[in-house]
């Protein structure tokens, strides 16, 4: 399959993926779509780098998250960017209110953290081990789990609140 | 909230977002594009903008050619349309090159090689558009004065304000030319730092 090919497949398998990093990060749609089209050039420019020495998706996170934190310490709105708003930036198909309700609080709390500790709460949301958290975020394991512990704390006094 | 229930929203959404496969192959690989050009859209609008302006001048002199009634005032004419003309046209077809790198064929590194390639010789060519501007004032005022006002510079004593306006030229385009040539310089490194990235 042409290069073209398999990176198309790539991005429609971990779309998900994509989106969660940029909701994430952002605060309006316009800032999301900007900062997806951004991830996707950017994985796109370092496709041929990858090498199979770690998971593709340990890579995809990485760029993600390297691509978001640039983005926001720029924090200027890119022009022409594809509208993919109406194609994708959904966050639930449902008509669920409670659930609805319950995303609200989620990215509400989650809005009070800075963004290292966004990448870290992201990364243990989606499952990762401590070990696949320091791979990805460059950190040492003992300094991601401190680091999360601290997160949690400042979380739940947030919740408490 | 409590951070249980912060994790099943999460994961419900996770499970929620997988079902979704809204993005089209078309739409990923329009924004792959759109990025890629977006960073030569500047330089090509004002590299457009000054080619127009250049050709409109031409078109102009060429309209008036007739007035420039002796051979020498002809000479220039011929001189001022070429300089109008040829510089643009090697300056859009340069452009044009760049424009036709496919991203999505062979790979990015080699693109920006290509790029850079082309983008050396195009400031190779502002650095002789520049110099040819100043030697080619030469030949444009008498033929842009002989068109407007005519007069035969060559016939004609210039008076004390023609003088004055002739210098504050000169010294306009020496500031315009340093303010283009730096621009074409940061755009060249940049690209240059693209490619350094990737190694």
């Amino acid at each position: 399959m042409r290069k073209e090919g398999v990176f198309t497949e790539l991005i429609q398998e971990h779309q998900a993926l994509l989106y969660k990093v940029t909701s994430i990060y952002t605060e309006n749609k316009e800032d999301q779509e900007d900062l997806f089209q951004e991830i996707v050039y950017q994985l796109w420019k370092y496709f041929d780098s990858f090498r199979n020495d770690s998971k593709i998706t340990t890579w995809m996170y990485r760029v993600a998250m390297n691509t978001s934190i640039t983005f926001i310490k720029k924090k200027k709105r890119r022009p022409d960017s594809v509208p993919i708003a109406d194609a994708f930036l959904k966050q639930s198909d449902t008509n669920d209110d409670a659930y609805d309700e319950r995303l609200r609080l989620l990215y509400q709390h989650l809005k009070h953290l800075n963004t290292l500790e966004k990448g870290l709460i992201f990364l243990l949301l989606e499952g990762k081990s401590y070990k696949e958290i320091a791979q990805i975020t460059g950190l040492n394991d003992s300094n991601v789990g401190t680091k999360i512990s601290r997160i949690k704390k400042k979380l739940k006094t947030n919740m408490a609140k | 909230m409590e951070l249980e229930e912060l994790q099943s929203a999460w994961t419900q959404m996770s499970d929620e977002l997988n079902h979704q496969k809204k993005l089209t192959n078309q739409i990923i690989l329009d924004m792959t594009k759109q990025k890629y050009q977006n960073k030569f859209t500047t330089i090509t609008k004002y590299e457009t903008i000054g080619a127009v302006v250049c050709f409109a001048i031409a078109f102009f002199v060429l309209l008036n050619f007739g007035k420039l009634d002796t051979w020498y005032l002809q000479i220039c004419g011929v001189l001022t349309l070429s300089f109008l003309i040829v510089l643009p046209v090697m300056v859009l077809t340069t452009l044009k090159k760049i424009k036709n790198i496919d991203i999505l064929n062979g790979s990015y590194k080699e693109n920006l090689k290509f790029y850079l390639k082309i983008k050396n010789r195009l400031l190779r060519l502002q650095q002789v558009g520049i110099a040819v501007g100043f030697v080619g004032l030469l030949f444009i005022v008498p033929v842009t004065s002989k068109i407007i006002s005519n007069k035969n510079v060559f016939l004609t004593s210039l008076k004390t304000e023609q003088y004055v306006v002739f210098t504050i030229t000169l010294i306009v385009m020496v500031f315009f030319c340093r303010w283009a040539y730096k621009g074409y310089v940061k755009v060249t490194q940049s690209a240059q730092e693209l490619i350094q990235e990737l190694e």
